[in-house]
Parts: structure tokens; sequence; C-alpha cells
């Protein structure tokens, strides 16, 4: 029997649901675990092997300490393949939709003030690759399944997993969907990294942006477009940052010269 | 070619004529538009007295958004022979039957794309023309008539329909249904027909002057304007899925997990995304948003003629109600004219 690629799946700052959306994967998961050697996966088994030089590192969660950037490292070290699983590992997701406001310290001492940290000091909500050399994104929140077995499949040939890089609109399309956006609704989905299969706009839910920002997303039209429907300035860019993370940071100057 | 007459009585009996050639599909709302939908219940096959502009085009049929086109292990491939039924699709208005013989000709010109043949092949169209909405702009198109790529297609001639039969199947089903289709036209038929056109030609209420646009691409081509655009365009692509000529996809394989085994998808692709034009090294051909849009106005308007004999616009006004942020045939063709 060929030898099978070892994998290893870490979790860091988030709520775990990106591994989850793994196991959710019920139909295949006897082919994931047949066709990959898993050493480590703390939410679904025992016996892990943190010291195993890994082939595949999937890494869920942003980094919120400074023991979880030693560990972050010590992963990097031991993969081959690095890969951000999900969006906070790709963009900070919720937990950085402040970053960069220079008010982290300020919030952080309002919820656990004067608090002494001994285990790990608690930092700024972090993407993964401002610290180590990611080679590989799956964006989602969580990830969808159909694009993260197609990513695994991938990986596990030694290649660079694919995702065209369109917006939530295309799939959206394909489901045959009135656009919410040209309805007057605060639809993201034209600015949004597609791949999802548009589940909420399916369901007449306007698209909040979870996977992140894509490539060319044009903020700027949208805010003109939103704010000509009646939206308000500040409550349009609140909701850009929501899942924007440290990619929406570059871009709130312009847009703050927008309105 | 010929003519029949249905008496608006028995337009409810149309539906068990139909379902003896395959399944029927019908303009059905979603929202506050319509989609072409499959129906089982005889009531939801409505003539509509306007032209019905579904969300996604006939094209969905002949090329769907997504799909398999063949399997492949290491040794060898197989060609996905899945069965295509037939399908019947009810109120397809006549820019929309011009749209599909532009897709034909696109698909059968040179190469014979067989994916798009075997569906065209077992898709029959009932055409009907309707009276124009505020978008409509088919008469600036030349495309609110049609004498091809229909099967059977209906006129609203007040009690009853006029019914042009367009290919051997057409005849078929006023054949099986020849106890609803009378051979026996009404003396003021003609008349009729002739105040029909007359008054659908006064109710266009959308006029873009299209007169000499296809030069105007290329005297403009240069053009401030077109960066405008490009600034506010959101490359949601959106505009290029809702064209009813647009006919670009993509190729990907993907491998089954744990197997020796692959499927190649297909799937529409869009112009207006920047990997589109993306090539070996990272160069990309058309990398700002005004570039693509120049492309596809370019390919809409002027381009198709020199390979097809005529634009590829056919004034289904779709881009109108589908770009949230108005770039569109009507309000590109206005900045040519201005």
């Amino acid at each position: 029997m060929k030898k099978r690629p070892t994998i290893g799946i870490y979790g860091f700052t988030g709520c775990a649901g990106c591994q989850l959306a793994l196991l959710d994967c019920e139909d295949e998961l006897l082919d994931i675990f047949s066709a990959l050697d898993i050493k480590v996966f703390y939410e679904a088994m025992s016996n892990n092997d943190d010291n195993a030089l890994v082939d595949i590192a999937l890494v869920e969660g942003s980094i919120n300490t400074n023991k979880q950037t030693q560990e972050l490292k010590e992963i990097r070290e031991k993969a081959k393949v690095l890969v951000a699983f999900g969006s906070c590992s790709n963009h900070g997701c919720v937990q950085a939709m402040a970053l960069g406001d220079g008010e982290w310290e300020q919030r952080f001492k309002q919820v656990y003030g004067d608090m002494k940290f001994t285990v790990a000091i608690p930092r700024e909500a972090q993407p993964i690759h401002k610290f180590v050399k990611v080679d590989a994104y799956i964006p989602g929140c969580p990830p969808a399944k159909p694009q993260m077995l197609r990513a695994l499949t991938q990986l596990m040939h030694g290649n660079q997993p694919t995702y065209t890089n369109s917006p939530v609109c295309l799939e959206c399309m394909f489901r045959e969907n009135e656009c919410l956006l040209y309805n007057g609704k605060l639809c993201l989905g034209p600015l949004t990294i597609g791949g999802c299969t548009a589940p909420c706009p399916s369901h007449n839910i306007p698209c909040i942006g979870c996977w992140g920002i894509i490539d060319e997303a044009n903020h700027i039209s949208e805010l003109k477009l939103l704010k000509e429907k009646g939206f308000k300035a500040e409550d349009i860019i609140r909701r850009f940052r929501i899942f924007g993370g440290s990619d929406i940071v570059e871009k709130i100057q312009k847009l703050l010269e927008v309105i | 070619m010929r003519a029949l007459k249905l008496a608006k009585k028995d337009e409810k009996k149309l539906f068990s004529v139909l379902e003896k050639f395959g399944e029927v599909w019908s303009p059905m709302p979603k929202g506050k538009r319509f989609s072409y939908e499959k129906i089982e219940d005889p009531e939801d096959l409505v003539l509509h007295e306007e032209c019905i502009r579904t969300i996604l085009p006939v094209k969905k049929f002949l090329m769907p958004p997504d799909f398999n086109i063949l399997s492949f292990t290491p040794q060898k491939f197989t060609i996905n022979n899945e069965e295509i039924p037939f399908k019947i699709v009810v109120s397809v208005p006549a820019c929309e039957i011009h749209a599909v013989n532009i897709l034909t000709k696109f698909y059968t010109t040179d190469y014979v794309d067989n994916y798009y043949m075997k569906r065209r092949e077992k898709l029959i169209i009932i055409g009907k023309s309707g009276l124009p909405d505020e978008h409509c702009f088919c008469h600036k198109t030349n495309t609110s008539i049609v004498e091809e790529g229909y099967d059977l297609f209906f006129f609203d001639l007040g009690d009853y329909y006029l019914v042009w039969v367009g290919s051997e199947i057409g005849d078929d089903i006023v054949r099986k249904g020849s106890d609803i289709f009378d051979e026996n036209l009404p003396k003021d038929v003609s008349q009729k027909f002739v105040e029909f056109r007359k008054q659908k030609n006064k109710s266009y209420k959308n006029n873009p002057d299209m007169e000499g646009v296809t030069d105007l691409m290329e005297l403009m081509y240069d053009a401030e304007f077109w960066d405008e655009f490009g600034d506010k365009c959101l490359s949601c692509g959106q505009c290029t899925m809702a064209c009813p000529t647009c006919t670009c996809f993509n190729i990907i394989d993907d491998l089954e997990l744990n197997k020796e085994l692959g499927h190649r998808r297909r799937y529409w692709d869009s112009c207006q995304f920047k990997d589109y034009s993306l090539v070996a090294g990272q160069h990309n051909f058309r990398g700002s948003k005004a570039e693509r849009l120049k492309l596809w106005y370019t390919h809409k308007l002027k381009a198709f003629i020199g390979h097809f004999g005529s634009p590829s616009c056919v004034g289904c006004g779709r881009c109108i109600i589908t770009c949230p942020v108005d770039i569109n045939v009507p309000t590109v063709v206005e900045k040519l004219k201005s």
C-alpha cells in the first residue's frame, strides 16, 4: 500500500467550527481517514503525536497570545506544507474586526481589568500569515464541504489548492437568486470570496462577508451605492469590518475619505 | 410554415399535450422576478401577456452553470453520457430565441460543442410574443421578430392565439393536440396580426439610440467614461451570468479523495473576474475593471458582427435589472453617444 501522507489538524483561537465542518463530512469520513495518516487532531481523537513531522498542517484559528505564536512557529517547522484553514487563520475573522484601531488595550482592560496572565500573554487577534509563511489558504467560516475536500485532495497529491477568485455572486447566480443588493439590501456578496455556494442569499439573507474579502473588492463603489439606497455610512463600514479582519484595515482610510 | 389557432378557452389543455413530449418548464415567480421551473400542474402553464424576463435565460438548459463533462482514471476517460430528457420550455420571448440561435452559431461554427448540441437537440422551444415592459429594447437590436429557432410560437390575438409551427417537432405537437389546435384561421387574422404588431411597436418605453454604436465602440475605445464605469463596477459578474448570449466557461479537474478517479467539471466563468484573463507568470491581459468592461461591450456591440454577422446583444434588458451599479447596454450606449 502506498504510504499515506501525514497530516496534523491544529486549532488556535476561534469557535473550532472549521474542524467540526471537516468532521461533518460524514459520507467521506472513512475516505479521509484511510487516505491520510492523521497525527494530530485534538478535536476528534486521543493519542495525538505532538512531535510528529507532518506532510500537511491544517491550522485553524487566529493567534491571540505569545504562547500561540510560539506553538505556530513550531508547527511551521514540523510541517512540509502549512495551510491556513478557515477565516480566523486566513484573515483574523470576527475577533480581528477592530484590528489596528489602537484601542485594543483599552478594550482588553475593560473586560479583564488588572488580571495578571501567567501562562500566556494575550495580544490583539491576528491571522497566521503575520507570523509564519503560509503555503496555501482554505477560506470559509467554516469552509464548505466541496471546496474543502477538493483542497484536501489537491494537497494530498502535492498540488496547490485551487479556488476560483470569484465573489459569492457567481454561485448566487448559479442558484438563480434575485440580486439582494439590486433590491436594496445590504448584501456584501460582490466583496466576498465565493465558494460557499451562496446559502444565505438563497434563503433571502444578505451576505455578511464571512469568507473574507476578495482580491479586487470595490468597497468604495459598494459604499456609495448603499449610501444612495439610504444606509448610513458608519453602519456600512461597521458591516464591512465584521469579517474583514486584517484585510479591511488598509481599505478603511480610503472609505473614510468617501464619506 | 404552418399557422394554426388555439382558442383561449383551450389554453389549459395545452399542458396535457406538451407533457407527452417531455418535461414542461415554464416561467414561475421567484421574488419579484421569474425563473424557468419544471411544472407538474397544468394551472402553472401561463402564457403571460407581457414578455417574461427570467433571472437566468434559456441558456441555463443548454449549458448548465456547473456540470461534469467526463470522468477519468490513470488509464482512460469516460464521457459523461447521462441521459438528457426532452425539455419543453414555454413562454420564451422572441429576443431569447434570437439568443439561442446566436449560441448555436457560436457553438457550432468551426468546432461543434457536443455538450451544447446534445442539449439543444433535446430542447423544445415554445415561443410567445408578449408586450414589452419598461426595460425591453429588442426593437432597437432587430430581435423583436423571430423566424427560426422555435418549435411553436404564440401570438395573443384577443380571444385566441395564432400559433406558428417552426419545426417537425412543432408539427408533431399540433398533430398530437389536434383537438385544440385548429387549422381554420379566422378571416380577420391578418388584420389582427398587423394590429398586434403595431400595438407592440408602440409599447416600447425604452429607446436607446443604437444607430452607429458599432462604429462608436471603435472610435470611443479610449474615452474617459470607461474608467468611470471601471471605478463603479463591482466585478460581481452577474451581467455575464444573466446575459443570454454569454458563453464563457472554465474547466477544472476534481479528484476523488481515496480513489484513482477524477471528474472534469465545466462551469460558467465571467470575463469580469480578474482571474479570467490571468495567464502563466501572473501576467494579466486585462488587469483593470475598465478594460474588462470594454471587452464585454466590444463583444456585445461590435466584435460579434465580424465573426457571425450580427451584434450579440438581443435587447432583453437583463443587464438593466441585474447590475446593481447601473452599468448596462443602454447606459453604455448613452455614453458612447454623448
